[in-house]
């Protein structure tokens, strides 16, 4: 278990046990990959293996299914990970207009992360908050009924919380 | 007001507590029927009130459970659809965040009707709070008795765990699910054999969308009849949770009676389309239906009478497009939502959707061609001889497109560009 | 039987038979990328479209996941299928490359065939081209993802057929990709089946990559013989050069794959090094000189010290054809038999094993696949007949257990217990089960002879061992009392001399108890079976004659495409045993010691030059045609170039000639005209009382001819003395096994260089408690001080194998040949850390 070993312990007790309770490892596959990824910062290929050993699976079955899904990143992503919905209502409510205006303040393109590491902004299909359209989740917590206005606000927040953390300036 | 029964202790900005939900009636069913009725019992008053899946196939619940094979392994379980990704749907979101015993109960009684020990709750990733909601419930549950172990102290046991999603479409679809949960490839995987005799593990497996599940204590408590009396057609019981999203004022979730006329959703229910604003069409089920025009707007909001207009209600989700809206964008977008959620299994699906965009982005874009509107029609025939529903469903927009818009898409090939464009 | 009309022709196919595979039956060839029948159908590429007219399935649905049904009527040229499969074909063509004028796929392609087919020649889609990055998969396949149809069959095969993990499906929608997690060697011994399996040319075999089109091949059936089980195969030519080798389906084994060593082990027939001019001691000479130098004195010998001074020995990669002449040859010149077996135990467990199957037990590779159970003993299915693994594993998916037990680490690429058993005590524990399994009921239904048999089994004592494992013990147990179609398959290599005999025995019993039981014996060589049938009734063996050379009485030695020192335990002694002949001729093509030290080399054609006969460890008779005429191949005698610009009218390198033409030659020469007679190769065959008639050259089927008798011996049960004790545990001692592995210990593969890029270390397994009582660990260099000198040999520890047994994997590499004698024990006491 040469990389699961660079887990916290805490942390590896909690996934062993999890695993430990599910009917097969593998049916904890994407619970363990959003856990690393969140210590990790995005599944690396270490992550990748602790992760594989954890579920007695190899890094190709687990690669299998993290490049699968929407919400594992196999790529380094910042600290926060932007999801703008493209699907067809936010599309009418302007989603557009929106994401450029996201893009140009944030001085990336659209998949990119920002140069400060906090930023990074993907395409999401209808997040299901078609009733709040237009909408988008930052770090999976929603925001609907946007403007540029509650846009702007809501990364200044960012940037602010991320300032006033230790150790950034 | 209609009568509100999935939605009674919908509060604004609040989950309705295990408390509420029993003052109202809730775990009556679940000592109702726990250790007297039989499961056969169960599925026969389900199927008598003739519920239909509220995941979008409309597939009669009671039926389901009663395809789980008398004799079939054990331990079973059972599977709750809240993926719920198809585009303008949120019905389970609101569910979850309305009353989540309901759905508990409902799966409880599932469980008990088909013999299962096991149920997960399939959950989304824009759903976390709504996964964490269900998680908290379930302990509340266990603890007074109603999950867990010797249910109400009878010797029926089941256990429900949230499982979440990593996030695709075509994880809703009811096989693929059921590969997800187990940790594989979310391939959809053709039956026969079906879930309910070869599902999890391959053991039999019953897959509900969690609206469904809701329904259940409700049929069980007040019977068939009364269920079937709530509804304003003959064929499709019960109410339905009807979500309205885009050019409307008041976009939201209803729960009105089945039956109700599209007219009445939009018009009384969402509001009306925002001043200036004329109806052009609507997808009266979600993404994966046809467009509706204005001619139907009459027509009972249940599975028969779409039908007979050669409609579907699909997850009752009603999109709504006004007149300045274009629609070949729209279905350019939806296309390439399907595009992008192929599972990648079958040649239709993952080759012949990106090519179907290709031709929309070029009529979307004035480099259509004449010929490209027989090469749609026929490409969309092709796609339903896909391996799973998802390409019929995509299909169904761009198909309905050149029924009723074929106009407006020769007039993107004739001017050049996009009318609707300044 | 179900009845199904398909494009107005009616057949009946037995139930569970798919309508595509009904209407391959007729003839009709219904155009499909994803559906393999070995892997079953999956419906993904969509191409197999037919359009149902009567029956429960109407209009346009996938032949391939239908199973035909009464009623049903289908046309496979219905306009609306048609035109759907020319819709696929164009969607399949939508991202892929045209670069067929460079892909070695290119002419055997399937893609190409249903672009064509499907009359899809013009391009409608503008859009661009999706592109992938390839990766590195090892010595043997190249990737070209760009190729990909995504009909999902390779990563199908290799982790469901085959149960390998390191291969896959990555990415969804449009950039679905196969691939591993990141660039290596693939891990699967099974890996090249890709090339053959994949419709379009994303793996590729790389020792023929951008070597030749596959129009301008010679093809033809061939086999494998780089081990016993024969698998079938099409070996591929052109410019004196054996380019590829294929699988191709036989009913028998039950599949049209093959394992990486007989795919890639070819290489020999080509081999830069290969000896391929006669030699009369340091000199070359023509091939007609060597042969008429050879034969002139063997006369000598033959004239000056007697018929008996004359040794010849084959091995069992000789051809049925070189075997039968060398028996002949030895018969007209009135020589001692010939021997085909070095070592004298070997000899004794494969003749044993040959002369107890028959047809009452005997099974193919296919219907080991089908068993419900196999019980595998002394063996190492994966390192020493590859395919068998896969059987095994595909017996394994239906729903049977399978148990191994045998003393080496087990691979098996197939859920499986495992139990590690000492070659001493394989006949106990094995007995034991068998005896422990028998429900009270049966145990009295079976005949008196059974029955006594049944009580002369072992009891408990063989357990013993496996204490601590019950579990596995009761799950063996289980297996077998449940079983209605058990197997036996049976090693010869590591096990007793009485181990395959009482295997037969013990098929038997469990048949009259089951009413069915396969007996599979894994044999170690091509033609083991051969030689087992052609060595003769005498007692005497290759050991006694190396003492006869010894003692100076055998004075000539002929190696008939054989290398003693392969197999000999001491090469020392061997060495200086041959050193006081006075004749030393051999024949062959593989660049063996004795070639260097020989007075007459005679080089001889390869399986791919000439036509030629084996027969499989089921006793089945395959044969192979020749797919060219040999020579030094264009590329080395050109360097490189071409066209040639040499030309002549003889072939360069092509002066040799199969081995059984240039033993009668010999004979002809040794005996004189008119004095030699040269019986018939088939009659040997035909001796015994029971052989069945060999088939003669016009009747040839396909899938071989199976040549066992109907009942062998009649003495059933010879329970003897000695089979069911243990070793004294007393003997501070290892037993040393050496053993196959998949690569790089067979003759004829290591000799090829894409073998040989697989490099790995010569190493040896011992048991982790043996280990760590020694004071030894993982990947640490022992030394074991032995007769002939140090043997030096980096160490692997092993939790489930064997105690008390050292498993050396005869690497081609090591000079293991320090022994005095066939047992090859090691005393704890010789063996030190270096
Ligand atoms: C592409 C696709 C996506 C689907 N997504 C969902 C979904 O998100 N939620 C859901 O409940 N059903 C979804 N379904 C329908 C399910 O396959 C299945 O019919 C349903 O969950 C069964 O439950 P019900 O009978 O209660 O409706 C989807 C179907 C398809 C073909
Ligand atoms: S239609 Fe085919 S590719 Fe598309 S989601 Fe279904 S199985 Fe996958
Ligand atoms: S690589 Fe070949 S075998 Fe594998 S999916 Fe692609 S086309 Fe099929
Ligand atoms: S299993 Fe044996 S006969 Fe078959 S291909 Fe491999 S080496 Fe050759
Ligand atoms: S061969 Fe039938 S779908 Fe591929």
């Amino acid at each position: 278990m040469a990389y699961a070993d660079l887990l916290p312990g805490e942390m590896r007790r909690k996934l062993a046990q999890k695993i430990a309770e599910s009917e097969t490892a593998r049916e904890q596959a994407i619970d363990v990959m959003t856990i690393l990824q969140g210590h990790f910062g995005y599944m690396s290929d270490e992550a990748m293996l602790a992760a594989s050993e954890l579920l007695a699976m190899t890094p190709l079955e687990l690669e299998e299914l993290a490049t699968f899904y929407n919400f594992i990143y196999r790529q380094p992503v910042g600290e926060h990970v932007i999801h703008v919905c493209d699907s067809a209502i936010c599309w009418m409510h302007g989603h557009e207009s929106l994401l450029d205006h996201l893009l140009s303040r944030l001085e990336i393109r659209l998949g990119e992360t920002t140069e400060d590491g906090l930023f990074t902004v993907l395409p999401v299909c209808c997040l299901g908050y078609c009733d709040h359209a237009p909408a988008m989740l930052v770090d999976r917590r929603i925001h609907g009924e946007l403007t540029r206005e509650k846009i702007d606000r809501i990364l200044t927040k960012l940037i602010e919380e991320s300032h006033s953390l230790p150790g950034r300036k | 007001m209609c009568p509100q029964v999935l939605f009674s202790n919908r509060k604004p900005g609040r989950i309705a507590t295990m408390e509420e939900y029993r003052q109202s009636g809730g775990y009556k069913a679940l000592s109702l029927v726990v250790g007297k009725w039989t499961g056969k019992d169960v599925c026969a008053e389900v199927q008598k009130a003739n519920l239909r899946g509220r995941g979008g196939a409309g597939f009669p619940t009671g039926l389901k459970w009663l395809g789980v094979p008398q004799e079939g392994a054990y331990p079973r379980y059972i599977a709750a659809n809240c993926d719920e990704m198809e585009p303008g749907t949120f019905k389970d979101r609101i569910l979850v965040h309305a009353d989540p015993h309901m759905i508990l109960e409902g799966m409880v009684l599932s469980a008990y009707a088909t013999g299962a020990e096991k149920g997960f709750i399939f959950v989304r990733p824009s759903y976390e709070s709504g996964a964490r909601i269900l998680e908290r419930e379930i302990q509340r549950a266990r603890d007074a008795g109603y999950l867990g172990r010797n249910i109400l102290g009878t010797d029926f046991s089941f256990h429900i765990v949230v499982h979440r999603s990593g996030g695709r479409y075509i994880c809703g679809e009811a096989t693929a699910l059921l590969n997800a949960l187990q940790g594989n490839r979310p391939n959809p995987i053709r039956p026969p054999p079906y879930p309910t005799v070869k599902g999890l593990w391959g053991r039999p497996t019953v897959v509900n969308n969690i609206e469904t599940m809701a329904n259940v204590p409700h049929i069980l408590r007040n019977g068939a009849e009364w269920y079937q009396g709530l509804s304003r057609s003959s064929g499709s019981p019960g109410t339905k949770l009807f979500c309205v999203s885009g050019r409307v004022n008041r976009p939201g979730c209803f729960e009105l009676p089945m039956g109700t006329t599209l007219r009445e959703i939009i018009e009384e229910h969402a509001g009306g389309l925002p001043p200036g604003c004329q109806f052009k069409a609507c997808l009266p089920g979600g993404a994966s239906t046809r467009f509706l025009t204005s001619e139907h707007l009459d027509v009972a909001m249940d599975f028969e009478s779409l039908a007979a207009i050669g409609h579907r209600m699909g997850t009752a989700a009603i999109i709504v497009f006004d007149h300045k809206t274009c629609l070949v964008e729209v279905t350019l977008n939806l296309t390439r939502f399907f595009a992008r959620e192929s599972c990648g299994w079958c040649t239709p699906c993952r080759e012949g959707l990106p090519y179907l965009g290709d031709l929309l982005r070029r009529i979307e874009a004035g480099e259509g061609e004449e010929e490209f509107i027989p090469m749609i029609r026929t490409m969309c025939g092709h796609l339903w001889n896909a391996y799973c529903a998802l390409a019929p469903g995509a299909a169904s927009p761009v198909e309905s497109l050149l029924t009723n818009f074929e106009d407006e898409v020769r007039e993107h090939i004739r001017q050049r560009k996009c009318p609707c464009k300044a | 039987m179900p009845r199904i009309i398909i494009d107005g022709l009616e057949i009946e196919v037995p139930q569970g038979t798919k309508v595509i595979d009904a209407a391959e039956r007729l003839g009709i060839m219904i155009p499909r990328f994803c559906y393999l029948k070995s892997l079953g159908a999956v419906g993904a590429c969509r191409m197999c479209a037919v359009t149902f007219l009567q029956g429960p399935f109407k209009g346009v649905q996938m032949s391939c996941m239908i199973d035909v049904q009464d009623g049903m009527s289908v046309s496979t040229t219905h306009e609306e299928a048609v035109a759907f499969r020319k819709q696929v074909i164009e969607w399949l063509m939508l991202n892929h490359p045209h670069d067929c004028p460079v892909c070695d796929e290119g002419g055997q392609c399937l893609l190409q065939d249903e672009t064509v087919s499907g009359g899809h020649g013009i391009r409608r889609y503008r859009g661009k081209k999706r592109t992938y990055r390839n990766q590195y998969l090892g010595v043997f396949i190249a990737h070209e993802m760009n190729r990909c149809i995504h009909c999902y069959r390779c990563s199908r095969f290799y982790q469901e057929y085959c149960g390998y993990r390191d291969l896959g499906v990555l990415q969804m929608a449009d950039r679905v990709y196969f691939g591993r997690f990141e660039d290596g060697q693939l891990e699967s011994p099974f890996s090249g089946n890709l090339v053959d399996l994949c419709p379009t040319g994303v793996y590729t075999d790389i020792p023929a990559r951008h070597k030749v089109r596959s129009w301008d091949l010679n093809r033809s059936p061939s086999l494998c013989i780089h081990c016993s089980l024969g698998c079938n195969t099409v070996a591929n030519a052109r410019h004196r050069t054996v380019w590829r080798v294929e699988g191709r389906f036989n009913e028998a084994l039950g599949s049209e794959f093959i394992c990486d060593r007989g795919r890639f082990g070819f290489g020999h027939t080509n081999h830069p090094i290969r000896p391929r001019r006669a030699k009369e001691g340091s000199s070359f000479v023509s091939l007609k000189d060597a042969m008429k130098s050879a034969a002139e004195k063997l006369r000598h010998i033959h004239a000056t010290f007697g018929a008996q001074a004359i040794a010849c020995l084959g091995s069992a990669r000789n051809s049925l054809e070189t075997q039968t002449t060398l028996r002949s040859f030895c018969e007209g010149l009135r020589l001692p038999e010939p021997h085909f077996f070095v070592n004298p135990h070997v000899k004794k467990k494969v003749c044993g094993a040959v002369a107890r199957l028959d047809e009452r037990v005997a099974v193919s590779l296919n219907q080991v696949a089908h068993a419900d159970f196999v019980l595998a003993v002394g063996t190492d299915p994966l390192n020493e007949a590859p395919m068998l693994a896969l059987a095994m594993r595909q017996a394994q998916r239906q729903g049977a257990s399978l148990v191994v037990l045998d003393p080496r680490p087990s691979f098996l690429p197939a859920p499986h217990v495992h139990m590690g058993v000492a070659p001493e005590a394989l006949n106990g524990v094995l007995g034991g089960l068998v005896r422990k399994a028998m429900e009270p009921g049966e145990r009295e239904n079976t005949a008196l002879r059974s029955r006594g048999f049944l009580q002369s089994l072992p009891g408990e004592p063989f357990f013993r061992a496996f204490s601590d494992e019950q579990e596995k013990v009761d799950a063996v147990l289980s297996g077998l009392k449940k079983s209605r179609n058990p197997v036996l398959v049976c090693g010869t290599e590591v096990v007793r001399e009485s181990t395959p005999s009482l295997c037969a025995d013990l098929a038997l019993l469990l048949k009259e108890v089951k009413g069915r039981c396969g007996l599979f014996y894994v044999l170690p060589g091509a033609n083991a079976f051969g030689s087992a049938l052609l060595s003769g009734s005498g007692e005497s063996t290759f050991l006694d004659v190396i003492q006869s050379m010894e003692r100076g009485f055998t004075k000539a030695l002929v190696l008939v495409e054989s290398d003693p020192f392969v197999h000999f335990p001491h090469q020392e002694r061997l060495r200086e045993a041959m050193k006081k002949l006075e004749l030393l001729v051999v024949l062959d093509h593989l660049p063996s010691l004795p070639v260097q030290t020989s007075q007459v080399f005679l080089p001889t054609s390869t399986l791919f030059e000439v036509d030629s006969t084996f027969i499989s460890q089921e006793g089945r008779v395959q044969w192979s045609r020749a797919v060219h005429e040999g020579g030094i191949p264009m590329e080395q005698w050109t360097g490189g170039t071409h066209p040639p610009r040499v030309h002549s009218t003889v072939i360069p390198g092509r002066d040799f000639r199969a081995c059984g033409e240039i033993l009668k030659e010999m004979a002809r020469i040794v005996g004189g005209k008119g004095k030699v007679f040269l019986p018939d190769p088939w009659s040997f065959l035909e001796r015994g009382p029971s052989a069945p008639e060999a088939p003669s050259r016009g009747n040839r089927p396909a899938d071989g001819k199976r040549l066992i008798p109907r009942e062998s011996s009649p003495e059933l049960f010879p329970l003897q003395e000695g089979h069911f004790t243990l070793r004294e545990e007393t003997e501070h001692a290892f037993e040393l096994l050496v053993v196959e592995a998949v690569f790089g210990t067979e003759e004829l593969s290591a000799h090829s260089p894409a073998m040989e890029k697989w490099e790995w270390e010569p190493h040896m397994w011992m048991h982790e408690q043996d280990a760590f009582e020694l004071g030894f660990s993982q990947d640490e260099v022992i030394g074991m001080d032995l007769d002939g000198g140090t043997l030096e040999v980096k160490l692997k520890v092993c939790p489930a194998m064997a105690r008390g047994v050292l498993v050396l994997p005869r690497h081609h590499r090591l000079q293991w040949q320090k022994f005095s004698d066939f047992s090859m024990r090691v005393p704890h006491d010789c063996m030190r850390k270096s």
